[in-house]
């Protein structure tokens, strides 16, 4: 056994002497062993296993309170607003809706960057326009298809001090079926605000059950909207001696679809035709022997060329033939033989048209259209959209908006002269609205009173010559 | 009944080791478990690699607080635990071979393959390192001391307060036993 050591010691020994050379020659007992010992070189050293234990579990301890922290982290939507003056909107909001600044990264110049705000308890990005980044404001696309919606504690007095604030009010506040009371706001950088109040705690089966009795209700005497279904806020309305010939034209040209053709109250026709999402109201012929008021229009259609051609085939003639414009539409013009004008324009590029533009926009020429704007703003409530001025003043386009409906207007020069055209304007109370456009400057045709058709009508002339036949839809008469 | 299944030690060790694996994904507490189990191999493959024995223990280190925090993504179904860590073992020990390049040039290491299996002679070594613990406390000592300490049998027994006969032969009974526990290889 002694011996046995010694044999095993003198050949370990030579094994540790030579560390990295293999273990030497020995008998068929030792060798085993010598291997097993210079395995046993890479033993770890005595305690590192306990103190590596111990080392990780005071920083798992850590770990663990943080990870519960990442793992209720909640998956959160933030609006993001782009604003073209960004700073001014954060100054807006806090002041309007009572927002608070949470950060703001702004450059030298003040640009916003990033901003954080809070409205109650919610969290709502904003930053200048960078469109490099395809970060558009709505003043520079033309609104925003993204509504903001507010749910406040008090939506009246909410509304009336962002109201005081500079917000302009979209819907009034009323009580909605579906259990809140709420109104619509819209504030100075394009964007619009539902703001909320909850009054009912309804079941989604009770608001529908609520839709659907709405929706049959036939709407009583005095609740109608004011606007007559099917019409949006202006219509124009041509008033030629050959209204037949005029209504063959604008089917053909324009495939305009008639809905009703009557006998108007100075004893000639009256028609109502639709050309796209809009209406257009043809009058005159029979018994009617007044001067004919003829209109401009622009058209929007999908294939400029080819109505453009039908338009020529229906009896029209050219002013220009479709070409590129660089305001960013496929446009020609032609005068029927009517004495109107139609601008036929099929856009090409989004800022050219408005959202919700109508296919029929009437196009107004002015000798002074900012003065013609003026009084668009006073008497109907006009809001200015656009304005492409020259230098000297000259306004070559310009977009305002009446209700839902969209004018343009330029400076007449050229065969663009200004034309007596006469429209069909829809407002919520015409008896308050003819008040203001008389204030505004108009003269009057008619005082307001009730129709057969059931609306209440006032006729204004203003100031440029143009026929403003106002009218609020009190009843809906089966014709 | 799945006794087929459970008669097999292999499936009942895998069995038990999802248990492991799993308990220590929802409580981290629980990667003690998986620690004590691995240690070993972990630590036998770094060694092989790297000799001095602050390298490894740094790596060991590195090791294991790679795969506690990457635990939760470990996934039972795709290769033994066992492999997963001396993957993450392998990545380790090429970083730091990348690092000391960087600092001592001329130094070009082959890479690690990747690792597929636990190489036997890692096993066997792990299972060493294991056996050692469990030899008696004599024994124990004075195989530390000659060959993870690198001292002398003089040494040794100067500090055992034994003869330098009785030192040799705790060694040779030390490794008899160790022999014996890796199955007379």
């Amino acid at each position: 056994m002694a011996n046995r050591s010694e044999q095993l010691d003198k050949a370990l020994q030579a094994m540790l002497d030579r560390r990295n050379a293999k273990p030497p020659r020995a008998d068929a007992e030792i060798e085993p062993l010598v291997r097993i010992a210079a395995e046993l070189r890479d033993l770890p050293r005595e305690g590192f296993k306990a103190r590596l234990k111990q080392d990780f579990q005071r920083r798992k301890d850590m770990a663990s309170v943080a990870e519960p922290v990442a793992a209720v982290q909640p998956t959160v939507a933030t609006p993001y607003l782009t604003c073209r003056n960004a700073a001014a909107a954060i100054d807006f909001y806090k002041r309007a809706f009572g927002a608070k600044e949470i950060y703001r990264l702004a450059e030298h110049s003040g640009k916003v960057g990033h901003a954080q705000l809070t409205i109650g308890n919610s969290m709502i990005y904003l930053a200048d326009e960078y469109p490099d980044f395809g970060a558009l404001s709505p003043e520079t696309v033309g609104g925003s298809p993204v509504k903001m919606h507010l749910t406040v504690p008090d939506v009246d007095s909410f509304v009336e001090h962002a109201l005081a604030e500079g917000a302009r009010l979209v819907r009034p506040v009323a009580d909605q079926f579906y259990g809140h009371r709420s109104g619509q706001v819209a504030d100075p950088f394009g964007y619009t605000w539902t703001v909320s109040t909850p009054k009912e705690e309804l079941t989604a089966e009770e608001v529908a059950d609520r839709y659907e009795a709405l929706s049959k209700t036939p709407p009583e005497k005095g609740k109608v909207n004011y606007i007559r279904s099917g019409f949006r806020t202006v219509t124009p309305y041509l008033m030629v001696q050959d209204a037949a010939g005029l209504i063959d034209f604008v089917k053909q040209a324009f495939g305009a679809q008639e809905h009703y053709r009557g006998t108007g109250s100075a004893g000639g026709i009256h028609a109502e035709l639709q050309i796209g999402d809009s209406m257009v109201m043809i009058g005159g012929g029979g018994a009617w022997k007044g001067t004919p008021r003829p209109t401009g229009i622009h058209l929007f259609v999908d294939d400029a060329d080819a109505t453009y051609q039908r338009a020529l085939a229906a009896g029209a003639t050219s002013d220009h033939p479709p070409r590129d414009m660089e305001y960013g539409e496929r446009g020609a013009g032609v005068k029927d033989a009517f004495g109107n004008w139609w601008f036929i324009g099929a856009p090409f590029a989004k800022s050219h048209v408005l959202p919700g533009q109508q296919n029929v926009t009437p196009y107004l020429s002015a000798v002074r259209t900012g003065k013609l704007i003026d009084f668009l703003k006073k008497a109907f409530g006009a809001e200015e959209m656009m304005r492409a001025e020259s230098p000297d003043g000259v306004i070559h386009h310009a977009k305002v908006k009446i209700g839902d409906s969209i004018i343009e207007s330029s400076d007449a020069h050229g065969p663009y002269q200004v034309l007596p055209s006469t429209y069909y304007l829809y407002v919520p109370n015409v008896d308050a609205s003819y008040g203001r456009a008389l204030e505004a400057g108009a003269s009057s045709i008619s005082e307001p009173a009730d129709q057969p058709y059931g609306d209440r009508v006032a006729g204004v002339q203003d100031p440029f010559g143009h026929e403003w036949y106002m009218a609020t839809h009190i009843k809906d008469v089966t014709s | 009944m799945a006794l087929q299944k459970a008669a097999r030690p292999g499936s009942r060790k895998q069995a038990h080791e999802r248990l492991l694996i799993e308990a220590a994904q929802k409580d981290p507490e629980q990667f003690a478990g998986l620690y004590e189990e691995h240690f070993e191999l972990v630590y036998a493959y770094i060694a092989r690699r790297v000799r001095d024995r602050d390298a490894a223990e740094d790596l060991t280190s590195d090791v294991f607080h790679k795969a506690l925090a990457a635990l939760p993504r470990f996934d039972w179904r795709g290769v033994p635990f066992a492999v997963w860590l001396l993957r993450i073992a392998a990545n380790v020990i090429t970083d730091r071979w990348k690092r000391s390049s960087r600092e001592i040039t001329g130094i070009d290491d082959p890479p690690e393959p990747l690792v597929e299996t636990v190489p036997e002679d890692i096993q066997m070594r792990a299972q060493l390192f294991r056996a050692v613990d469990q030899l008696p406390a004599d024994q124990r000592r004075v195989v530390r001391m000659r060959f993870a300490e690198d001292k002398s049998i003089r040494d040794i027994a100067k500090e055992l307060g034994r003869t330098e006969g009785a030192v040799k032969q705790l060694q040779f009974r030390g490794l008899q036993t160790l022999r014996a526990e890796l199955g007379g290889k």
